[in-house]
């Protein structure tokens, strides 16, 4: 028998979501707590299972442990990937292999820009110190960078330091916290810091878990708030373009930030199309994902998109569940298309 | 050079932002030495009224004094404009208390013309002696602002000055006076026609509200601005007592701001437009309490 099924968390938005749009489709949808992972092998077994992958949920804010929650779940992704190879008839809305791989920004980054994909630049920061990283920041002559666990989500560890060499101030934002007898913590609230020392020492720390370090572009502004885009793109269509308007350099909506129909924010025709051209190259980079969230700034000034990031379950925007639900009805349709498939 | 059409009137650009970016600055040998050749080269120039400099090149580490310079070499090109803005970069850009200002004591007499003047940034800002027999407006967005400034501020002569606009700041940013230091700017200086009074962004808010309602420019303006700043309760309660007794006051601006619902409330209900929007709680760290003006960094 073919099923639908989401592997999730129960009473999550997610979830709640998506099970609202596929009763909306008509889909019989199937759903499975990440606790009872074990039993997708036996359904697999038993049927023929077009399978969702939600993110599990992670309750630790220390990011230390970013890396062995990461390697747990890389572990359960790598075991769907081999129930699929291994006689189970399972298929999937995104690859776990290839949720996988978009998971870990470098090598993400390199996938994109190894297909002349404008992204970001990077500054390699692996196991640097904070007086490495300024040595690097003086070589290329960038002031100001970004700092992100390399597999880390949302904005989990994600800073921003800028620094001037002539006269040696500099400026660190994060919502990352030093512990007390080491390690970081994961806050909500982006805090500054400018003193050298407790900068260094969150730096030393930051750059001590596996980090990326990229240019900080200025982005664009509205309304004296400066903005990124969240496109959620799904079988190479654009299903929802959000502006993420924030009054600091991090835009992750949770932190108090603020969201924005992109329609608001007035951009020209020709900026959308390539917009559009890029979300459907980045896609054609990972055809394994049929939905990704693809987080895209546009230079101040110039408007030139870069694509910051990709993420192969960054399908959850507030302001599309709350009214027309998109993004969860495009899935429930794809895969009441699969179920029948002649 | 990037530019950006700020404003149009009858299909014609009046208002013009340029810019340059990081490449132009770092690959392209741009700074605020080529900045003017740049706006001069613009055939649009000649139809503007207001002028309007974002990041002139590495602001963080180049001073805007060669682009000041080449307007006054070149004053007779710059002559029609009314309305000049330099430094409009944002967090994005450049930390405001990182902007290398300079010195503007040789723009009053080359632009006789000019009506408002907005600077951002404090960092080796001089304003000199000012005279100027046209200038309408002037606003000063900083973290911090030097009593150097101030001075020149309170010295000015500036007989047609119709709104003041300062960003007080913080101490750590360049503010190096007190509440004393503005009640003395606002004893001394003469400015006539002012109608708009802007003392914002003060880490010491409170204390600079009676300051502000003792000054002489209470009986005359119709908009006070005591914004951005750390307003409390305390700052609150002196402004619904006091501010009854200036009828001619219309407008009190005190978005973001530290009180309390209740107080917002009292002070909505005041015969002023009142805005009270952006209320912040203080944050508590190990039994202290802290405040933040708005723009400070």
């Amino acid at each position: 028998m073919r099923r639908a099924c989401l592997l999730g968390n129960p009473d999550t938005k997610r979830t709640i979501y998506l099970q609202q749009a596929a009763a909306r489709t008509g889909l019989p949808l199937l759903f499975l707590d990440w606790r009872e992972f074990q039993k997708v092998r036996e359904l697999a077994l038993e049927n023929q299972l077009f399978l969702k992958v939600d993110p599990p949920l992670w309750d630790s804010c220390r990011l230390e442990e970013l890396d062995a929650l990461t390697e747990a779940y890389n572990a359960r992704l790598e075991e769907l990937a081999h129930i699929a190879q291994s006689g189970g008839h399972l298929e999937f809305l995104n690859h776990p292999l290839e949720l996988a791989a978009v998971l870990d920004k470098r090598a993400c980054k390199a996938r994109l820009a190894g297909a002349a994909l404008p992204v970001t630049e990077l500054l390699e920061g692996a196991g640097i110190s904070a007086r490495d990283l300024l040595e690097r920041m003086r070589e290329k002559r960038i002031f100001q960078v970004f700092i992100k666990p390399v597999t880390g989500s949302g904005a989990a560890g994600v800073s921003a330091f800028r620094w001037q060499p002539s006269t040696g101030k500099m400026a660190l934002y994060t919502c990352a916290l030093a512990e007390e007898g080491g390690g970081l913590v994961n806050t909500k609230k982006l805090r500054r810091f400018s003193g050298q020392e407790e900068i260094f020492l969150l730096l030393d720390r930051l750059l001590g878990l596996d980090c990326i370090v990229e240019r900080w572009y200025a982005k664009a502004e509205y309304g004296g708030m400066s903005y990124d885009l969240r496109a959620v793109v799904q079988e190479d269509r654009v299903d929802f373009l959000l502006g993420r308007l924030s009054s600091g350099p991090v835009t992750n909506l949770h932190l108090n930030n603020r969201p924005l129909e992109v329609s608001a924010l007035g951009l020209p025709g020709r900026v959308l199309e390539e917009i559009q051209e890029l979300c459907r190259r980045c896609m054609a980079c990972c055809p394994g994902l049929s939905s990704a969230g693809i987080d895209i700034l546009l230079e101040k000034g110039t408007l030139r998109p870069r694509i910051i990031e990709m993420n192969g379950q960054g399908d959850l925007i507030y302001q599309d569940i709350f009214h027309d639900n998109i993004i969860y009805r495009r899935q429930a349709e794809l895969m009441r298309r699969w179920l029948e498939r002649p | 050079m990037s530019f950006e059409v700020l404003k149009e009137e009858e299909g014609r650009v009046v208002s013009k932002l340029y810019s340059y970016t990081y490449e132009e600055y770092e690959d392209e040998d741009k700074g605020p030495g080529t900045m003017a050749e740049d706006i001069l080269a613009d055939p649009e120039l000649a139809g503007l009224k207001e002028l309007v400099i974002g990041d002139w090149g590495g602001a963080w580490e180049n001073s805007c004094q060669e682009l000041i310079d080449a307007i006054v070499e070149k004053k007779s090109c710059f002559s029609h404009i009314e309305r000049l803005f330099v430094g409009d970069m944002d967090f994005e850009q450049c930390e405001v208390s990182w902007i290398i200002q300079g010195d503007y004591s040789r723009l009053w007499s080359a632009l006789p013309g000019l009506k408002e003047l907005t600077v951002k940034g404090s960092t080796d800002l001089e304003l000199g002696q000012i005279e100027h027999p046209q200038l309408e407006s002037l606003t000063i967005i900083c973290g911090g602002l030097p009593e150097s400034v101030i001075r020149s501020i309170q010295e000015a002569k500036l007989p047609k000055l119709k709104k003041l606009l300062l960003y007080v700041g913080v101490d750590d940013y360049g503010f190096d006076g007190n509440a004393e230091t503005i009640r003395e700017l606002l004893d001394k200086a003469q400015f006539p026609e002012l109608t708009y009074l802007g003392i914002t962004d003060s880490e010491i808010q409170d204390e600079l509200i009676p300051v502000v309602l003792e000054s002489k420019f209470m009986g005359q303006i119709s908009t006070l601005d005591l914004s951005m700043g750390t307003l409390t309760d305390q700052g609150g309660a002196l402004l619904l007592e006091k501010l009854p007794a200036f009828p001619n006051v219309k407008k009190l601006d005190l978005h973001y701001n530290y009180l309390s619902k209740e107080m917002a409330e009292k002070l909505k209900g005041l015969s002023a437009e009142v805005d009270v929007s952006e209320i912040n709680k203080s944050d508590m760290y190990r039994g202290e309490v802290y405040r933040n003006a708005m723009l400070t960094e």
